[in-house]
């Protein structure tokens, strides 16, 4: 239908019949010995341009469920690109074209069958700036469910609580459910922003340097908050911050100019790095 | 090291004569906001001195109720109900129609076109805003009456449905492209926030885009609301102009006559000094209170909104949340019941019933569809919506350029009119439309932009920014109309200017005026606080500021409010029309104390009072939108080498 094509306006996707096999993406050894096999997110030589920028090139990398992984990366590498590829929010930007595989749950999300609104839900997204809506901090927080049906009151009402909880904001924003939610902090609106995500109850969670423009008590509240949602969510998290992605990554990914230059467990990528390039970024002898 | 500083210093003045340059400046651009609020006072106190009179012999209840408008007959009557109900009738149709495709149309614009298809309408809809009034009224009278006339199989298609009509396609640009700018300025997170949810895109639009833009769209609304009201010349054309109530009330096909068409009826052959000059003054100043009783409403929501948006947290809420959802309940019963009470009476019972329950079943229907249906419905609306704007604007301009090509010749832009306009050319209408809006905008543009840069650059926002911006909303809600009353009492006749030229460029300025102070104080508020602060902090001063970082970077709103006030100042008909000019002349003007002629007033006169001058009347409204159009190219091309160049 016309219909659905306005919808991403602009956007060119093409899908290889034969994704290539082997090629870049070679070693599925990324798996390590005693670890869960189970890639929810799997990206397979991912390529993207926002016009003739070639600004992702061939990233391959298998993202685990129940994990954080982290993607690090000097300014303009690509990583926020990479991750609104996740949910496809760069549908959103003209002139974007997009070659290679996306899978979530095995599926390749940029298949023209893909239900994006349905891909949305289940991959919730944290944004670098604090965007909370114009509302109410309750009608912040319910929107998601809203929008996805939930009409009763008191169905609202818990999943509230309960996201706010989650968020760790329950205790601050407890009596001023019903006020604008620009009138809370910084720390506060990204916390809310966490729970408009939980809300919906998403599978993944992506995070966009979350705590980029936090204050040290706020961060902390908040990597504390990402250890938490691991129990139940997947949660993938660009940062800027070396300390932070080794506390709070289980794996990381090093990028450099649009490649994905190292993956691999935490532990290892910051410990023992196989590249250069990824040694020199986290000792900062860089460039 | 003490060279290099110096090198610096010998650059600029010692402080103390920096700080009376910007302390002379800012005085100036203090001196071009206060004008707004005199011409306003000004005007408002000589149409109530003029009108005043009329009370003396009628009394107010009488003028106001009376049921007949008849100044001209052996017992002269002066009652103003049937104009009042006349202008309301011909607005709130006008409103019906043009809000909804307006507001469609926005959306569509911001949020489901493409860049390219985006490129496209825009045009199109600033050349709808384009039109002068008199050719959508020679439209009206030509084509839109006929059709009318026919479809409805009365004797005349004069009604008010035509004027409804021709007002909503006039109020339309309006409400789209204010309408499209407040959803454009919706933060594009909100957006990415609303969908990362996994809302589909008309739930982002409908529930988060809309309601962060809804202050902007009720001003949008506004707008319309005033260019209808305040239209003269496209109404006095198309509906008949019977003083009566339509009866019933909801006759869309009966004839009817509005206060502002009184007003460019009679004000050119009213004996000076009479009882009825005087109550058309008081015409006037009903008007007027009308306008400034919208224009006060509108900026009554448009706090609330903004206040309920921002100062949220600082403002407590007095009521509980349960509490307001209840008086939400209360009141929307309420609401239904009077609707069903009005269709009861109306309609009898049974009309009342079937309504109950099929609203009923719609509403049960309604919160079963799907959010993916409801988007497809959503944005099938949307696209019917935006294709009949366009299909009008298609058939207005290829009705007239068909028409209007044929009569295009060399000698008909270069000659002299004869025959009573029948024959023969239009030169000098061409040449005094040229001579008119230039004046008007060289007068309008310095203190425009002065006024502006006072209102967001000087002050911080208080009780003076108040009084100023209400005294711009009021002259910007003042139907031409009255400025061409006005300008005929006192700058003609008071004054003693006589119908010249010069009457006619404080007139259009005084009308454009508010068009550029709004539209340049947009643009202005639009420039990140960062961008000053980044120059300050380098130590220029706030004149240097606002000449090399805020006015360049506010050029193109600059310049968009000037193509608005262009479109006007060249299409306007009412307040030229006993201030300016003269029908035919075999003369361009040697003074500015001459009239001239112009090609709006000449297509009136034509197509209303020329019989057998239809084919030069379609060459003149032709002439007219090329003109028109050119203004406007020139104007866009300039926006878009601007926007090229300085973008953040
Ligand atoms: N909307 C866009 N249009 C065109 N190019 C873009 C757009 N957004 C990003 N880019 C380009 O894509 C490249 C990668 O941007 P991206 O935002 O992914 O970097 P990043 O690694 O997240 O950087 P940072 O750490 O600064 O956030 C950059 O070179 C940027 O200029
Ligand atoms: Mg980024």
């Amino acid at each position: 239908m016309t219909l659905a094509i306005l919808e991403h306006t602009g956007l060119n996707i093409q899908t290889p019949e034969h994704p290539p096999m082997g090629g870049a993406c070679g070693d599925e050894g990324t798996l390590h010995p005693g670890e869960t096999p189970s890639p929810v997110i799997h990206t397979e030589n991912l390529n993207l341009w926002f016009g003739e920028a070639h600004i992702l090139q061939n990233i391959c990398m298998a993202i685990k469920r129940n994990r954080v992984t982290a993607l690090i990366g000097p300014s303009g590498c690509g990583k926020s690109t990479l991750l609104r590829c996740f949910n496809r929010m760069n549908d959103l930007i003209d002139h974007t074209k997009i070659t290679g595989e996306v899978r979530y749950d095995q599926e390749n999300i940029y298949a023209p069958a893909t239900d994006v609104v349905l891909l949305r839900k289940k991959i919730g997204m944290v944004f670098q700036k604090p965007n909370p809506f114009p509302k109410t901090v309750y009608e912040n927080v319910a929107y998601g469910p809203r929008v996805h049906g939930i009409r009763e009151k008191r169905e609202l009402d818990r999943i509230v609580e309960k996201s706010l909880k989650d968020a760790a904001l329950w205790e601050e924003v407890r009596d001023r459910l019903y006020q604008s939610a620009m009138g809370l902090s910084g720390g506060q609106q990204q916390r809310l922003c966490i729970a408009r995500t939980l809300a919906v109850g998403p599978d993944v969670i992506l995070m966009d340097e979350p705590c980029s423009a936090l204050d040290p008590i706020a961060t902390a509240k908040i990597e504390n908050l990402i250890e938490g949602l691991k129990q139940r969510y997947t949660v993938v998290i660009v940062t800027h911050n070396m300390q932070q992605a080794a506390r709070v990554s289980d794996d990381t990914g090093f990028m450099y100019l649009g490649k994905l230059v190292e993956f691999g467990p935490t532990k290892q990528i910051f410990e023992h790095p196989e590249e250069v390039l990824t040694e020199n970024y986290i000792t900062g002898r860089f460039g | 090291m003490r060279m290099a500083i110096s090198g610096i210093q010998t650059r600029m003045a010692t402080p103390a004569l920096r700080r009376i340059r910007e302390q002379v400046i800012a005085s100036v651009w203090f001196i071009c906001a206060i004008f707004a609020i005199i011409a306003v006072c000004f005007i408002l106190g000589y149409l109530l001195l003029n009108g005043y009179p009329t009370f003396l012999q009628i009394n107010l209840w009488d003028f106001l109720f009376g049921q007949q408008w008849n100044p001209t007959g052996s017992s002269p009557e002066y009652g103003i109900f049937p104009l009042i109900i006349g202008t309301l009738l011909v607005m709130a149709g006008a409103m019906a129609i043009a809000v909804p495709l307006g507001i469609a149309s926005a959306i569509f614009m911001s949020e489901l076109a493409g860049p390219r298809l985006r490129t496209v309408i825009k045009p199109a809809i600033e050349l709808l805003a384009g039109i002068p009034s008199v050719v959508y009224g020679f439209f009206g009278l030509v084509v839109l009456t006929n059709w009318i006339r026919i479809s409805f199989d009365i004797p005349t298609g004069e009604t008010w449905l035509a004027g409804s009509v021709l007002l909503a396609i006039m109020a339309l640009p309006t409400i789209i492209s204010v309408s499209e700018d407040a959803i454009n300025a919706v933060p594009r997170e909100y957006k990415e926030g609303s969908l990362a949810t996994g809302a589909t895109g008309w739930q982002t639009i409908s529930r988060v885009i809309i309601p962060s833009a809804l202050s902007g769209i009720t001003a949008a609304v506004i707008l319309g609301i005033g260019r209808a009201i305040g239209e003269t010349m496209a109404v006095l054309m198309v509906t008949g102009n019977a003083a009566v109530i339509p009866h019933p009330i909801w006759n869309i096909v009966s004839p009817i006559r509005t206060l502002t068409a009184t007003l460019g009826i009679e004000t050119g052959e009213v004996p000076i000094g009479s009882l009825h000059y005087h109550a058309l003054f008081g015409i006037a100043v009903i008007l007027l209170l009308i306008t400034l009783a919208i224009n006060l409403s509108a900026t009554i929501i448009l706090g609330r909104i903004r206040s309920a948006q921002t100062g949220g947290a600082v403002k407590k809420q007095r009521l509980a949340d349960e509490t307001r959802v209840k008086i939400r309940h209360l009141l929307s019963y309420c609401l239904i019941g009077m609707v069903l009470l009005l269709v009861a009476i109306a309609a009898g019972i049974l009309p009342c019933l079937i309504l109950l329950i099929g609203g009923a079943a719609a509403a049960l229907i309604w919160k079963r569809i799907s959010p993916k249906m409801m988007q497809k419905i959503a944005y099938t609306l949307l696209f019917a919506a935006v294709g009949t704007v366009i299909v009008v604007l298609a058939i207005l301009l290829i009705d007239i350029i068909v028409k209007g090509l044929p009569v295009l010749s060399w000698e008909f832009i270069s000659g002299y009119p004869s025959n009573l306009g029948r024959e023969g050319g239009i030169f000098p209408a061409i040449i005094g439309t040229i001579y008119l809006v230039v004046g008007a905008i060289l007068i309008a543009l310095p203190l425009g932009i002065g006024a502006t840069i006072y209102l967001s650059e000087y002050t911080r926002e208080g009780w003076v920014t108040k009084t100023i911006r209400t005294g711009v909303d009021l002259l910007n809600g003042t139907p031409s109309i009255v400025f061409g009353l006005f300008g005929f009492a006192f700058l003609v006749i008071f004054i003693g200017f006589g119908v010249s030229l010069l009457t006619g460029w404080i007139v259009l300025a005084l009308m454009i005026l508010p068009t550029i102070i709004r539209t340049s104080e947009e643009a202005l508020k639009s420039i990140p606080h960062a961008m000053r602060e980044g120059s300050l902090a380098l130590g220029a001063s706030k004149w240097q500021t606002i000449r090399k970082v805020v006015l360049p970077a506010a050029v193109p709103g600059i310049i968009t409010g000037t193509i608005l006030s262009i479109g006007r100042a060249a299409g306007e008909t009412a307040p030229i029309m006993f201030t300016a000019v003269v029908f035919t002349s075999r003369f361009l003007p040697d003074s500015i104390f001459e009239p001239v002629m112009a090609l709006p007033y000449y297509l009136y006169i034509l197509s209303t009072s020329v019989p057998g001058a239809q084919q030069n009347a379609y060459g003149t409204a032709l002439v007219l939108l090329i003109t028109v159009t050119l203004f406007y190219g020139a104007a866009v091309l300039i926006r878009i080498r601007y926007q090229k160049s300085s973008r953040w």
